[in-house]
């Protein structure tokens, strides 16, 4: 009897490994082409240059009503906080970062989990926006991804363990990490992670930096602000800028932000990798008067050494949290190679991609109070009113002249992912019309501790809505259409060949919209608030949809009046694959 | 089932069947049947009372339950295990001496769930496994209780810190004692903190040949505290201990070796 049960277990066994996915290298051809090849997703942006446009069009404008739920799988725990992690998809296995510094391998077959890794947190983590995660990233056989006490880990695809673990820096003096690593080619090194740092709020000097993907060993440092000296094989490299002080005044760039907390894109058209950079420190602008050069930015790295090969900064002396940190998207047009970026200063930039040079800017929110426009030389036209006054030029020195600002310092446009499709030369941008009013008190900087120098609180711009997914046409600038939404817009956007937008609201649907309309084709109610970016692959012939749905993030925490339009979502923790029916593709 | 095991024993049904049929357990555990198939497959398992497990008679904490294993009396052991029936989490740790660089004991400080059997396994070279163990009298709870270290304003300040000592005995071995600083969490703790835990530790001599490897898991008690009795050689000035957790953090120390008794050293990294 004993005998025959136990030959029986060892049966189902056998099945089961039959059936389990066959992991194979990730290549950095596999990363470099991900873009065109449909049967995964292996970066964050689908494809480096994040354009996050998948060619597939099984699923498209007429059959999109029929999607329907393939499998769900909970993130468990009783951890569940904002879920902003964009899944990665190889060889059947699905790759998906949560709250708290948490990792899972999921059978996308049947959506069941292959292993989780949580990450041990120190109780004293400082994360500033809620303890989210962006992401992981694919390269060779490991699975890498960073955590909030500001640590790279890097954990074997089929089974969970940790291969390296390598700290970015300590978490005490206010980093941490909440990004998807960016893996890059390059000649002298091999595959390396590129990857910034989170802490801006804490007085932290951004830096972006490059290890070798195979051991996590250092390979260049890329202080984002000017004076600091990078590092490349462990040697003081080049000094970020030409010289100390250009555009600083006394010791304030020693501490002076510029936190690359949102990571970076890759473009192998120009081999550069472009990083965002955040607000210069503090929050009051009248103690640094200067450009405070390379904050608010937009920089393009040389893979190879970590030098910068072009800058170009959205708002120069930033006193309004305007942080420079959203993505660059790189696209062509009229057989130019350019690139552009919906900044949280509300404008909608093109650049040429190759060296910076601005194209043109246009707003992408209404009612912008704190610049006229971006002038030809693509520098911002101020409304010096409009600059939050200095706390001493105020009777008691404690409290600056409060203004009312458009956007709010959370940006017309945050985290959220936009995406361009080629087919209607039209980029798809998660709005959010908000302003703020804010002002300047006095602050020192103390190691660890929040360095704001600033009060404030967000007011909604219309009565009806704050969120907006807009069509923008980036030749012009023309906003072709705009799907408004009640609470602000957090998650990100997926278009498709299919004729296609995916995006998520925080009152938990997932939508796709008709891609040259707008018209809403198809909605699904998540269960929690969606504030993560969708994406689609297509697996055993049939294209596919996931999102991760988990309300939380910046919103709840930091937005004032808004926080009202966002009181009844509740927090969850869910991906949410979704197929056709078989017969309904088949029409 | 009596009747089978005893055909076993006889050798009338084929070897091969014998594997999850290991005589009665002397310590009637309900879960041993199970437990031995799981940990030694279809290798050959006898109880053997040379391999020795050593508990206190009444434990003051459950979190840190002092425990020896020790199967010195049998020669040619290439690995021993401890493995605990009824915690959680069963298999303790297990100990691989390098090429008989190290006997085969250990001493460390376990916790227990519940009361539960507490056995050592020895794998001899011809393959067999020899079992012995005690039961271990214990209220509960040491695997669901969160660690110390979640008390701590900052425990992160401490990780990895190490206190070491060697003292060489005139047979040639010497015993080593390692603690080093960590929480080791089971995962299981109601606070919801994730397993947390040194997994593994190479004991090495000072120029890098290897004397043992001890491989932990979650019911090892915070703060890892081992004994060992190791084979370094004459000219090994320190022991040198690389120890990983399951996060990945890297746990260097060393140990100075002297041939007269060193004061109590303290190293430490991570």
């Amino acid at each position: 009897m004993k005998s025959l049960k136990w030959l029986a277990t060892a049966s189902v066994l056998a099945l089961s490994v039959c059936a389990a996915p066959a992991f194979a290298d990730v290549s950095i051809e596999d990363i470099v082409n991900d873009a065109k090849t449909t049967n995964d997703v292996v970066t964050a942006g689908l494809g480096g240059q994040a354009q996050r446009y998948s060619p597939l069009k099984s699923v498209n404008k007429d059959n999109v009503g029929g999607l329907v739920p393939a499998w769900a799988m909970s993130l468990g725990g009783e951890k569940m906080r904002g879920q902003e992690s964009q899944p990665l998809v190889k060889d059947g296995v699905m790759y998906i970062t949560g709250s708290y510094s948490r990792i899972w391998a999921i059978d996308v077959k049947t959506g069941r989990e292959l292993w989780q890794y949580d990450h041990r947190l120190p109780e004293g983590i400082l994360p500033c926006c809620d303890v989210v995660n962006r992401g992981a990233a694919l390269v060779g056989k490991t699975v890498v991804f960073g955590t909030l006490d500001a640590k790279l880990v890097s954990l074997d695809q089929k089974t969970g363990k940790v291969v390296w673990t390598k700290e970015i820096d300590d978490f005490k003096g206010g980093y941490s990490y909440t990004a998807s690593p960016l893996i890059v080619p390059s000649k002298a090194h091999g595959p390396l992670i590129v990857t910034g740092v989170s802490g801006g709020e804490f007085g932290i000097v951004g830096r972006v930096e490059a290890r070798k993907a195979e051991t996590g060993d250092l390979v260049w440092s890329r202080p984002t602000i000017e004076g600091h000296v990078g590092t490349l094989n462990g040697k003081p490299s080049t000094m970020t800028g030409d010289k100390v002080n250009a555009s600083w005044p006394g010791d304030l760039w020693k501490t002076g932000g510029g936190a690359t907390w949102l990571g970076g894109t890759y473009d192998s058209d120009t081999n550069l990798i472009f990083m965002g950079t955040g607000n210069p420190a503090p929050w009051n602008s009248h103690m640094r008067p200067g450009d405070n050069k390379w904050s608010c930015s937009r920089i393009a790295l040389d893979p190879e050494t970590g030098d910068i090969k072009w800058g170009y900064q959205t708002t120069p002396n930033d006193g309004w949290d305007f942080d420079g940190v959203n993505e660059v998207v790189a696209f062509d047009a009229d057989g130019k190679k350019l690139a552009a970026t919906a900044d949280r200063n509300g404008f909608f930039y093109v650049l040429d991609r190759t060296n910076g040079k601005y194209v043109n800017a246009t707003p992408f929110v209404e009612k912008i109070t704190w610049a006229k426009e971006i002038g030809k030389d693509g520098r911002p036209v101020y409304n010096a009113d409009n600059r939050p006054g200095d706390p001493k030029g105020s009777k008691d020195g404690k409290k600056g002249t409060e203004v009312f600002a458009i956007p709010s310092f959370l940006g017309g446009k945050n985290q959220q992912p936009m995406a361009y499709s080629p087919d209607t030369k039209l980029f798809y941008v998660p709005a959010n019309e908000w302003g703020m009013n804010i002002h300047n008190e006095p602050v020192t900087y103390k190691k660890g501790a929040a360095y704001l120098g600033a009060g404030f609180t967000i007011k909604p711009t219309f009565e009806d809505h704050i969120g907006a997914l807009k069509a923008i046409d980036p030749a012009t600038g023309k906003i072709v259409w705009q799907n408004n939404n009640k609470a602000p817009l957090w998650g990100g956007v997926l278009t498709t060949g299919g004729g296609l937008v995916f995006y998520g609201t925080p009152e938990g649907e997932l939508k796709a919209v008709d891609d040259a309309t707008g018209k809403e084709l198809w909605s699904f109610n998540t269960g929690s608030g969606v504030v993560a970016p969708p994406i689609t692959w297509e697996q055993d012939g049939e294209q596919m949809v996931t999102v991760i749905s988990g309300w939380g993030g910046a919103v709840p925490l930091w937005g004032g009046e808004v926080a009202k339009t966002v009181a009844n979502l509740n927090q969850g923790g869910m991906v949410w694959t979704f197929k056709l029916p078989k017969k309904v593709a088949a029409k | 089932m009596l009747r089978i095991l005893a055909a076993a024993l006889l050798g009338l049904v084929p070897a091969h069947l014998v594997y999850a049929e290991t005589a009665a357990d002397p310590l009637q555990s309900p879960v041993w049947n199970d437990l031995a198939r799981k940990t030694f497959g279809d290798a050959a398992v006898v109880f053997d009372g040379r391999v020795k497990v050593t508990v206190p008679a009444i434990v003051e904490n459950q979190a840190q339950v002092p425990v020896s294993a020790d199967a010195r009396g049998l020669a040619n052991v290439e690995r021993l295990i401890v493995l605990t029936d009824l915690n959680p989490i069963q298999h303790v740790l297990t100990i691989t001496p390098a090429q008989s660089k190290a006997e085969a004991y250990i001493s460390f400080r376990l916790k227990i769930e519940q009361a539960t059997p507490v056995r050592a396994a020895a794998l001899t070279s011809d393959g067999v496994w020899h079992v012995g163990g005690v039961f271990l009298e214990a209220a509960g709870g040491g695997c669901s209780s969160p660690a110390m270290a979640r008390g701590d304003a900052d425990w992160t300040a401490t990780l990895g810190n190490a206190q070491g000592k060697v003292w060489r005995q005139a047979d040639g071995t010497a015993r080593l004692r390692l603690r080093v600083r960590h929480p080791m969490d089971t995962g299981l703790a109601k606070d919801n903190t994730p397993a947390f835990f040194i997994e593994k530790f190479d004991v090495k001599g000072a120029s890098g040949d290897p004397l043992a490897t001890v491989e932990m898991f979650e019911p090892v008690a915070e703060d890892p505290t081992i004994t060992l009795s190791i084979k370094p050689a004459a000219s090994d000035a320190s022991i040198n201990i690389d120890g990983r957790d399951n996060n990945g953090n890297i746990y260097r120390s060393v140990v100075p070796a002297p041939w007269n008794q060193s004061a109590l050293t303290t190293t430490s990294g991570h």
